[in-house]
């Protein structure tokens, strides 16, 4: 993708509409699922029903703190709730209750990883507000589904400091990931918890001033947004070179993925007018210092802190700990087991690669297995304790994804071909009889070759068919060999 | 039986002289024969049945609510469950509600039977109860006047005994100048303290549900059952209230009366001297009267008249023809649905109402207009806090002219001049009683209204209370009803 753009460059900010997973509606007390049959989860908030008045939902309230102290934010200790006002038949009132003037939290800022080099996004404020229902159109009929009506959302309205698709796309996504970690929101992109808005203007560089902008609505994939706003610029980069005294056409556009064209949807002059004024129905919100205390003290570690930890602390490799962090199911089952495990490397190698293949097998989530973390790193603690070879845990592995309830130690008993050669005297002889056979490696060896201990260990756990214990190989060949006198 | 209070009414009950029953009976009887037009629909079906749960709870020996037995009427834009709410207006003709006020929960919790719906004008924007959508409420005084509004159906209800007690809802003056015009006790109490819930809102930051009734001992009874904290409402007060009737002993000796001399320059001469009256009656109370003065007063219509439209033009939105509201048969197309319902479904007062208030939030007009009443709205509450400093209440005339014939006003800024005396108390959220003081030469009531500080609900009721201790207009009957009273 092109982010040289000569003589120009793009200025982008990004909105972002996130819904919280709260048990229950921003104002009303219905379940905040909008997965189930239409109109089955709504009550007389969601409905507008005449006389029935909003309630703020406190673990909404608590969740927004949440994001804003994980993004470093100031949390407003008074905020306030307006009525935006505009007509359409998804939007009960037939305004939406926001935080237009007095948002909960203002500023904060992100640090991402773009291509290897750091930086730092701002956010300029997030503010909560419901959700709207959502249209059905049927051939003869449209029909609203109410469902989502009144779900509690946060919008995080960045500064335009993005200056290429690529950074708003990792901005994006480090936002996903913080409200994920931080249990906010589960942020599936199909189900329309994760929605992005994306303002963008070009200017010549060294330009002060913005230049108008176009507004791209509603994208929830980060490749679609990348694209629509790669496209939207080269079309306002065109436009101004072709007319370098002209202003292109304010307004809302959404992004035709098949077209590959952003479609103007309304034009500034044709701007609605909100009416913006403060909610009577709600008091001020009002947080107690210790309110917002308390949540900070339980905060769950952040996306960032996380990975670093992974790869500092347990020496993961940054593949592993990108793979971990992208998919917090997998993360949480890693994370579950890592603290029963001696070796959390091997460990988490055994949950990303092997289980997950199983896993992958039938088509599930490892989590989906119904294996407790807990029994992998047992699994992984027998082998490096020599209870058990490689060879036998991958079969133990298999067993145990055919009877998840059974621990790796109780497959391993219950069967003969995981027990490993008990008889030193046997294996003694077995080592003898291949050192006097690889008197050449054994020489090797003395010369430095380390190779050639891997040879020789080969060969002793072929001839045991596998049924020696490798560190108790190891020490005997060790000792043999310095013994020996060649 | 019609003109006992709730108090004798409940009495005569639970000694079991009358079954809910046979109440309940008499009462629906009269309504459906009522002569006012006060009311919009009678609950014959529901008053009786629970007319019988109640009877069959007093057999049972389970204690009794304090308003048992008590039939009482409710203004029809509150909701009780599967009942129509017709708010006076046409778009809501067949709207039934799916829940119950919480004033309603709380009056059955207390074994109050509601037999009827009271007329009003259209979502309570009025002050005749003219702009009802169905027919005109006479004063039981003299039936060729208006009983005031918005909630004039409710009131009318109650001075023609067709209930001891109902309920209205003040916005501006909604329950207290129809008191005043039909002669009986009308109440708006503190912001907060009745729950909104349930309460079709009109301007959410002004609207109070509020009592009528023809003694201040019933007004403070069924206070006493509607001020509780309710969770269904935001804006509800969440400590308890203070048990208004047991506090009630119209000893006011010592208490400060502030009166705004200005207010009384060009008012209806036959009120003012009512009012002097009233005032010599609490100094023989041992009470004294301080003059004080409430500046913005005068602004409080315009200020009103920029407020209310503003948050009715959002309330009002979702009457849109998409769910409940009556859709236009003509629209084809979504945005003809909404223009040709609203046109159809709001009438005139109330359209206007709506364009005003999108009008003075539109953006370019919003700080010229609502940002500025707002302002202006502080300083009448700064009036207020100023003049408390120097009395414990403040009593005023509640209208500044005696009731009105039918159609006699027309231009709606001589209309809206009605609430000039009202208006302030609700910007304010301040407790504000309209208590009946007389008659005209004309046989026409006359009310004042004694206002007090936030939360001091049960003093201006307990002014009310020494004026009645000394006086007996409360004990007046509309000509239309004296010797009517079959027992």
């Amino acid at each position: 993708m092109n982010e040289d753009y000569e003589e120009f460059e793009a200025i982008i900010g990004l909105e972002i509409h996130c819904a919280l997973n709260t048990k229950t509606k921003l104002f009303g007390r219905e379940p905040n699922y909008f997965g189930a049959e239409p109109n089955s989860n709504i009550g007389y908030v969601d409905t507008g029903q005449p006389g029935i008045l909003p309630v703020l939902n406190k673990e909404a309230v608590k969740k927004a703190i949440t994001f804003g102290l994980a993004v470093n934010g100031t949390i407003n200790e008074i905020s306030y709730f307006d009525r935006k006002s505009y007509f359409y038949p998804d939007c009960p009132f037939n305004y939406q209750i926001t935080q237009f003037y007095h948002p909960i939290i203002t500023g904060g800022s992100i640090t991402c990883d773009v291509d290897g080099v750091l930086k730092t996004f701002t956010i300029e404020h997030t503010h909560l507000e419901n959700d709207a229902g959502k249209l059905v159109h049927f051939p003869d009929f449209t029909g609203v589904d109410f469902n989502r009506s009144g779900a509690p959302l946060i919008e995080i309205v960045s500064d335009p400091c993005m200056r290429s698709p690529k950074e708003a796309s990792v901005y994006a996504s480090t936002i996903r990931s913080i409200l994920e970690y931080t249990e906010c929101s589960y942020c599936n992109m199909q189900e329309g918890h994760f929605r992005m808005d994306a303002n963008i203007s070009v200017r010549l560089k060294g330009e002060k001033h913005l230049r108008p902008k176009a507004e791209i609505k509603n994208m929830n994939s980060f490749a679609n947004m990348e694209l629509a706003i790669e496209t939207e610029i080269q079309s306002q980069i065109a436009f101004y070179r072709k007319n370098p005294t002209g202003t292109i056409k304010t307004g809302t556009y959404r992004f035709d993925l098949e077209k590959q064209k952003t479609i103007l949807m309304r034009a500034k002059e044709s701007a609605e007018d909100y009416r913006y004024f403060p909610e009577p129905d709600l008091p001020p919100l009002v947080l107690e210092k210790s309110f917002i205390d308390g949540i900070r003290e339980n905060l769950k570690e952040l996306p960032l802190k996380k990975a670093h930890r992974f790869t500092h602390e347990l020496g993961l490799t940054p593949y592993f700990t990108n793979l971990l962090i992208a998919d917090k199911a997998l993360c949480d089952f890693f994370e579950k087991g890592v603290t029963h495990c001696t070796h959390p490397k091997a460990y988490c190698n055994w949950v990303v690669v092997e289980f997950t293949a199983r896993a992958n097998e039938k088509n599930i989530h490892v989590k989906d297995l119904e294996i407790s973390p807990v029994s992998i790193a047992h699994l992984v603690n027998m082998i490096e304790k020599g209870r058990i070879t490689g060879k036998m845990a991958k079969e133990i592995a298999d067993l145990m994804v055919e009877n998840p309830k059974m621990s790796p130690e109780e497959i391993a008993d219950s069967d003969s071909k995981f027990k490993l050669m008990g008889d030193h005297n046997a294996l003694e002889a077995i080592i003898d009889s291949i050192l006097k056979e690889n008197l050449e490696s054994i020489r090797d060896f003395k010369n430095g070759k380390e190779k050639a201990f891997q040879f020789l260990v080969g060969e002793v756990m072929k001839k045991t068919r596998g049924s020696a214990s490798p560190p108790l190989v190891k020490e005997l060949l060790t000792k043999k060999i310095h013994s020996s006198n060649g | 039986m019609f003109s006992l209070s709730a108090i004798e009414l409940s009495l005569k009950f639970k000694k079991k002289e009358y079954s809910a029953t046979e109440i309940i009976t008499a009462f629906l009887q009269r309504a459906k024969n009522e002569p006012y037009g006060a009311l919009l629909s009678v609950l014959e079906d529901r008053a009786l049945k629970k007319a019988a749960e109640l009877d069959a709870k007093q057999k049972s020996g389970k204690t009794l609510g304090l308003l048992a037995g008590v039939p009482v009427i409710v203004k029809d834009n509150i909701l009780i469950q599967g009942e129509k709410t017709t708010c006076g207006s046409k778009f809501l003709e067949n709207y039934r509600a799916p829940y119950s006020a919480t004033v309603v929960t709380e009056l059955e919790k207390h074994d109050a039977i509601i037999i009827a719906k009271a007329n009003m004008d259209e979502f309570a924007m009025g002050s005749s109860t003219a702009t009802s959508a169905y027919h005109r409420t006479d004063n039981p005084w003299n039936q060729d006047y208006t009983p005031g509004g918005s909630s004039g159906g409710s009131a009318a209800a109650v001075a023609g005994l067709l209930a001891p007690l109902s309920l209205g809802s003040d916005t501006g003056g909604s329950v207290r100048q129809p008191a005043a015009f039909c002669g009986i006790y009308g109440f708006k109490p503190t912001y907060g303290r009745i729950s909104r819930h349930g309460l079709v809102a009109f301007a959410s930051s002004l609207d109070q549900i509020g009592p009528f009734s023809r003694s201040i001992d019933d007004l403070a009874l069924i206070s006493n059952v509607l001020a509780t904290p309710c969770n269904h409402d935001s804006t509800s007060i969440q400590t308890p209230a203070e048990d208004y009737l047991n506090a009630l002993d119209g000893d006011i000796c010592h208490l400060k009366i502030g009166v705004p001399r200005e207010f009384l320059e060009g008012i209806d001469p036959e009120i003012r001297s009512a009012f002097e009256k009233f005032l010599t009656t609490l100094r023989e109370c041992g009470a004294q009267t301080v003059d004080i003065t409430l500046p913005h007063n005068n602004y409080s219509v315009p200020v009103y008249y920029i407020l209310a439209p503003a948050e009715a033009s959002t309330n009002l939105a979702r009457f849109d023809g998409i769910r409940y509201t009556s859709r236009s048969k003509k629209a084809k197309t979504l945005s003809e649905v909404y223009t040709f319902s609203r046109t159809e479904g709001f009438g005139k007062e109330v359209t206007q109402r709506i364009l005003l208030g999108t009008y003075v939030l539109s953006a370019g007009f919003q700080d010229a207009y609502y940002k500025k009443a707002q302002k202006v709205r502080y300083k009448i509450c700064k009036d207020y806090e100023d003049a408390f400093e120097k009395c414990d209440v403040i009593a005023f005339p509640t209208t500044p002219v005696p009731p009105f014939k039918h159609g006699s006003i027309t231009d709606p800024l001589t209309m809206y001049k009605q609430d000039i005396f009202t208006i302030s108390a609700n910007m304010a959220g301040l407790p504000s009683l309209s208590i009946p003081v007389g008659l005209t030469k004309e046989a026409l009531p006359i009310g004042i209204q004694v206002q007090a500080p936030q939360m001091q609900d049960g003093l201006v009721m307990n002014v009310a209370k020494a004026f009645e201790l000394k006086t007996s207009f409360f004990r007046l009957r509309p000509p239309s009803y004296q010797g009517n009273d079959h027992e």
